[in-house]
């Protein structure tokens, strides 16, 4: 009998904990739009995904101080995914658990698409940033929008570059991972239809220190033009290597070797290489006063995807104020039909949620600096 | 470039390779020999001999520069790998020397965790990039073939290394204590051996040539990032076994080879098949020499 009744107690007590827990959750506060920021703020990646999270503060600061959305400030909430798929979802589901109304972020595309459907099954709106693997809208779930062109569109402004130094023959180096082998396979499949031979195409594993027989392997190729599809930390490794394997022809880097730190790292083998590049902030147009707010705020300098993040947060702001509330399916529809003109250009999207203008400029180190190259 | 041209230079390739992978695959190589622990954390000394050889040579930059600031920078991380090589040794393995041998593997996997998160953690798991101002496009060049001259001093200093170490080991007292510990501790002990002091010296030289090839892959690559010591440690313990685990010729050896197998399944194949490629003929060669090239066939007496 006793035990009987220490048993109903018990179940009583873990029933009044769970409704405790279910009401904590349901408790949100209609005062404010919370924003969830999925970005990978520990890990390889740290420095661009600390970047897009100070952009965003910064947005999300200057919304709030001229009064916030439709009465209500912003909140961001942000967690770390790592830039892998492992890290992102449970990132994910922390957001989720923390009942957000938006979600921004998205650096590493690997990272990213697994989190989509967790998303999109809780009716999230998931605005992505940075990552622009075309896999991305692949997914086909029409509440994920991509800022950042992709590389589809890499493509266009690569061959441009490749026709304006007189390249023939193509080399590729990818890291085999979502983002950088998507790169290469489009540049694979779209640069022969503008007459470009692709040489080769490697794979570098990601922290892999000797590249020597990649390199000996292009040369022998006889590639007069090779494009490094990876990351930054990796890539001035291969620029470093090409050019101590005697390797003599144009090297250009894809968006994801878009940094500063690259300069850094290449040292004196890094003059004249080129970068398709997404929109940096010192070539864009009004960027100063942004550099300036960003200094202000953060005690440094803005880096590549400053401007996309920057822009993501008022194309949101201005899609929930024109819906006139943050239910879902309106603020979709009126994301789907933005013309927003922001640092980076202008961002509308594509019936596949794809950015409808290119953003991408191509520039070269010079010196300690990039410059921008205009092609007629 | 002419097909031979091409063979000498992915065998060029392959030996820089190869030279990094002996100078680890030596220390997994000894310690496993004297008290059979595979030590995990050997990747992360390599590591962290970079790391001080990176910041010796920027502490040095005021007084110093080319070739004998990167020397000095490079003695100095051999000394601090030393004194970490002992540490662990002496507060983590030594502790667990009669404990079951799973334990002491957990505890490498340990003493690995350890030094990989304290440099994460410092460095901000920021990659650093390291300029040593030698000119290292300079060298030889004939037909296609480039040698450069840090490449030559790389494989030279290996070279040199792995003599030493050959001498010490084959010509010398403590060698020698070194290779009777390794056939038997007990007995060692009886006769007046201070085997913990070998076990000791054993750990401070293995990361110090840990360190030699870390400070060589921070002049030679340039980056150095705290989760460098993690494929190059699978591959020198993969090197170490196929030469015969606790031989030391054998770990030099499997360096070697598995240095040039990468640069042959480069060029055959495809730079994604080049792992598949060397591993697949040093499974292959497992199966023939399940003791490894250089390896013993051990008995276990009862």
């Amino acid at each position: 009998m006793r035990k009987m009744t220490i048993r109903i107690v018990a179940a009583l007590a873990v029933l009044t904990m769970l409704f405790a827990i279910l009401a904590g959750c349901s408790g949100r506060n209609d005062d404010v739009i919370t924003i969830g920021v999925l970005a990978p703020l520990s890990g390889t990646e740290t420095y661009y995904g600390k970047d897009m999270l100070q952009s965003y503060q910064l947005a999300v600061d200057e919304i709030n101080k001229a009064g916030g959305v439709l009465g209500k400030e912003l909140v961001l909430y942000e967690a770390d995914d790592g830039a892998d798929p492992n890290m992102a979802t449970q990132a994910a589901s922390k957001i989720i658990s923390r009942g957000v109304d938006f979600v921004v972020g998205g650096y590493a595309s690997g990272a990213i698409i697994p989190t989509m459907q967790l998303f999109y099954d809780e009716n999230l709106l998931l605005l992505i940033s940075c990552a622009n693997s075309t896999d991305i809208t692949k997914q086909g779930l029409e509440q994920s929008f991509m800022i950042n062109s992709p590389g589809t569109h890499a493509v266009v402004t690569l061959a441009e570059l490749c026709r304006a130094v007189d390249a023939k023959k193509v080399a590729l180096i990818h890291q085999g991972d979502a983002y950088t082998k998507n790169l290469s396979d489009l540049c694979e499949s779209e640069l022969p239809r503008s007459g470009f031979e692709i040489a080769t195409v490697e794979i570098m594993e990601k922290g892999a220190a000797d590249v020597s027989a990649i390199v000996t392997r292009i040369r022998n190729s006889g590639a007069d033009f090779v494009y490094w599809c990876g990351y930054h930390a990796d890539g001035s490794n291969v620029i470093k290597q090409l050019r101590r394997g005697g390797y003599a022809g144009e090297i250009a880097v894809g968006d994801g070797s878009a940094s500063v730190e690259l300069i850094k790292a290449c040292g004196a083998d890094g003059e004249g290489v080129y970068v398709t590049s997404p929109p940096f902030v010192e070539f864009a147009e009004g960027g100063d006063a942004f550099v300036d707010a960003y200094k202000r705020m953060h005690g440094m300098d803005p880096g590549t995807y400053a401007t996309l993040s920057y822009d993501t947060i008022y194309l949101l702001k201005e899609a929930i104020e024109r819906a006139g509330g943050i239910e879902t399916e309106r603020v979709r529809e009126e994301v789907q039909a933005s013309e927003y003109q922001g640092l980076s250009g202008l961002i509308s999207f594509t019936p596949d949620r794809e950015p409808a203008v290119s953003n991408f400029i191509i520039l070269q180190i010079r010196g300690d600096k990039f410059r921008l190259v205009t092609l007629d | 470039m002419s097909t031979w041209e091409l063979i000498l230079q992915q065998g060029v390739n392959g030996l820089i390779l190869g030279s990094f992978y002996a100078l680890v695959a030596l220390g997994y190589s000894m310690v496993y020999g004297i008290i059979k622990l595979l030590n995990f954390a050997h990747g992360d000394i390599y590591m962290t001999g970079a790391f001080v050889c990176l910041s010796v040579f920027g502490a040095l930059s005021r007084f110093l520069s080319g070739w004998p600031a990167v020397a000095c920078s490079i003695v100095a991380a051999m000394f601090l790998a030393a004194a970490l090589g002992f540490l662990a040794q002496r507060f983590a393995y030594r502790p667990l020397l009669g404990a079951p041998r799973l334990s002491l593997l957990i505890t490498a996997i340990g003493v690995s965790l350890v030094i990989y998160n304290t440099v994460m953690v410092i460095t901000n798991s920021q990659p650093l990039f390291f300029s040593s101002g030698l000119d290292s496009s300079a060298g030889i060049k004939i037909g296609g073939l480039t040698v450069t001259y840090i490449q030559m001093v790389l494989l030279a200093v290996s070279a040199l290394v792995m003599l030493g170490l050959s001498l010490f080991i084959g010509h010398t007292k403590t060698g020698r204590a070194m290779r009777a510990i390794a056939l038997d501790q007990d007995t060692c002990r009886l006769m007046g051996i201070n085997v913990n002091k070998v076990i000791g010296l054993t750990f401070m030289l293995g990361s110090a040539l840990a360190a030699i090839a870390g400070g060589l892959a921070c002049v030679y690559y340039g980056n150095v990032q705290y989760n460098m010591g993690y494929t190059i440690g699978i591959k020198a313990f993969t090197a170490a076994v196929i030469g015969g685990i606790g031989s030391i010729p054998g770990a030099m050896l499997g360096g070697l080879l598995l240095g040039l197998l990468e640069a042959t399944g480069t060029q055959l194949l495809d730079s994604s098949w080049k792992d598949v490629f060397a591993f697949g003929i040093l499974i292959l060669m497992l199966i023939v020499r399940p003791n490894g090239l250089l390896g013993k066939t051990e008995i276990e007496r009862m």
